[in-house]
């Protein structure tokens, strides 16, 4: 079974190291490829080609690199924490609450990047902290399957996008900037917001690796985890937050990818298991494939059109979620949550 | 050792444990008995801080347990709670390597020291060959010994356990006290359990504290606490108490009617 938990890892990391070059070469032909490889290498521009290699394709590739795999590791974490199959960023609250603050501070206060930025790390926190309270409001304490947190988490993030909605609508001259970025685009223009927000991201997924084993003991509940030696309150409201910022500077960068944070936990834990230790890193590199393989798509499957990998991520993951709504919920005998 | 001094619990207003003082010797196996209800899990999880106390104190060899970081606490108490729950896609070694928590460093992992514990403590429960094994398809009594191997790997000298035998059909009853008794002789340990049966708590036992109603009618060494009228006290019970084969026999008489008080 360890040597299973290996494997997989090393799988994933093998899925990985194939999706990332497929998703910066695809296309070329051919014979450009060993003169692309050599630019990519030396950094060094020399033809047309090289240049939309080294400015479009590994900005788009690092984004979505940072993207999915933030998304999955947090999702996991927040399938653990609230013990909720549902649970991910996009289900919470917590990207619809970024996108509302970043869209506002752009238009309403003319907030440049740094500062919009910071209003979705706020807007982030906010969607998630109006998520509980409104499940609270609604009397979670009674729904140990925790469905009203997902519903709540629903409400919440049709208020909030109706919000940014309402404000994209209220000014036509810049809506234009923001209305393919709150449906989730992966560009590569969006490659300096990366470089201003990276290390929140990589913070995070810093103090979740850390909090891997007390939060896996957290998944025996609060007593068993307290008597192994865990702070439970102090390591639940750390990983929550490392999550939730972590979410909110990738929203910052490339508006919400829905999807990714739900889909990917529950494809890695049957073969990673449900301890972080393991199911972190298999997470982290199959989000980081799951979100390359998506943007692939968004790129090249409607040519000439490319869509934003938002609606892709949306369309998959909108089929996974009754799936896996169908599995712990509908079916028969369903399992118990996480 | 362990201690509690006039110790008094509440879940919110309502009061479970009042003005408990009870001494653990160390090295013994002391059994919680009494009727429903009447504060024995709620004795253990005051005893780890999980119950507001509104009175008293717990002591470990003299110190107030409430001023221990939990991370101290457990490289010398283990709990085992009385309902266990395993997520699923977990194996018995992950659960036992997760036991040692308290031990390794911040972000850290086990030892080779930690490993070899964890192998020898699989050998001692009997479950060496399910290291791979989820342990949501481990029996009913291969589970429970499964989470006795997590109190055990956790390594302290006192272990808490809350009805470990519940749901266990007679056989495994006996294999898993035979299992604590043998942490206490061997290995030196201080065991609080809580029980429901007489006659496994006059088999396995030392020492022995009765409750009823939140409050110690009784609490001492198995053979001078254990008496008719003690039980009676305690659990409203005529029984009839004789030795066999060196230890005390429970054996209560029928009422006779069903609506019995």
């Amino acid at each position: 079974m360890m040597e299973r938990r290996g494997l997989f890892l090393s799988l994933s990391g093998l899925l990985l190291a194939l999706v990332l070059p497929l998703h910066l070469f695809f296309g070329f032909s051919p014979a450009s490829l060993p003169g692309l490889a050599l630019s990519l290498v030396h950094f060094e521009v020399n033809s047309y080609e090289d240049a939309v290699l080294l400015f479009q394709r590994l900005p788009r590739s690092v984004i979505a690199v940072y993207a999915g795999s933030i998304a999955a590791a947090s999702g996991f974490v927040l399938q653990s924490l609230v013990r909720n199959p549902l649970a991910s960023p996009a289900t919470l609250g917590v990207n619809s609450g970024a996108a509302l603050f970043l869209v506002a501070a752009a238009l309403l206060l003319d907030a440049d990047a740094a500062v919009q930025g910071l209003a979705a790390l706020a807007g982030a926190i906010t969607g998630f902290l109006a998520c509980l309270a409104v499940a609270r409001f609604a009397g979670r304490r009674n729904d140990p399957r925790g469905l009203s947190l997902i519903l709540s988490g629903a409400l919440v993030s049709m208020l909030f996008t109706g919000m940014t909605n309402a404000l994209l609508l209220s000014d036509p001259a810049r809506r234009a900037d923001f209305l393919s970025w709150v449906t989730g685009n992966i560009n590569h223009v969006y490659i300096d917001r990366l470089a201003m927000f990276w290390w929140i991201g990589a913070a995070a997924v810093l103090v979740l690796l850390l909090l891997a084993r007390p939060l896996t003991l957290i998944l025996f509940g609060e007593d068993k985890a307290a008597s192994a030696g865990v702070n439970v309150p102090l390591v639940s409201r750390a990983a929550i937050t490392a999550a939730v910022l972590g979410t909110g500077s990738a929203v910052a960068v490339c508006g919400p990818i829905g999807f990714v944070g739900l889909v990917i936990p529950h494809i890695v834990r049957p073969f990673a298991g449900n301890n972080l230790v393991h199911a972190l890193p298999a997470s982290l590199l199959c989000g980081a494939s799951a979100c390359l393989l998506a943007d692939l798509l968004a790129r090249e499957a409607f040519q000439p059109f490319v869509i934003n990998t938002g609606l892709v991520t949306d369309l998959v993951g909108g089929i996974v979620f009754i799936v896996i709504v169908k599995r712990f919920y509908l079916s028969a005998g369903s399992r118990e949550a996480a | 050792m362990l201690e509690t001094r006039q110790l008094s619990a509440a879940y919110g207003s309502t009061a479970v444990l009042s003005d408990v003082s009870i001494r653990f010797p160390k090295g013994r196996l002391t059994a919680v008995v009494g009727p429903n209800g009447c504060g024995k899990s709620s004795l253990l999880k005051a005893i780890m801080g999980f119950l507001p106390l509104t009175g008293g104190d717990v002591l470990l060899d003299g110190e107030p347990v409430a001023g221990i970081s939990r991370k101290k606490l457990a490289r010398r108490i283990a709990y085992l709670p009385q309902e266990c729950f395993c997520p699923d896609y977990m194996t018995l070694g992950e659960l036992i390597e997760l036991a040692g928590y308290a031990r390794y460093s911040l972000g850290g992992g086990p030892t080779e020291r930690d490993r070899a514990l964890y192998r020898q403590v699989l050998e001692t429960v009997g479950l060496s060959d399910r290291a791979g094994f989820p342990v949501n398809k481990l029996s009913g009594g291969q589970r429970q010994r499964a989470w006795i191997a997590m109190v055990l790997a956790q390594d302290t000298d006192v272990v808490l356990m809350d009805e470990p035998v519940n749901h266990l059909d007679m056989k495994y009853q006996f294999a898993v006290l035979e299992l604590v008794r043998d942490l206490v002789e061997t290995h030196g340990k201080t065991v609080i359990t809580v029980l429901h049966d007489l006659n496994l708590t006059t088999a396995f036992a030392d020492e022995v504290v009765l409750l009823r109603a939140g409050t110690c009618i009784k609490a001492g060494p198995v053979a001078e606490t254990i008496t008719s009228r003690a039980i009676e006290d305690v659990f409203g019970l005529k029984t009839q108490i004789f030795p066999r084969d060196g230890r005390l026999v429970c054996f209560p008489e029928r009422t006779g009617s069903a609506g019995a008080s």
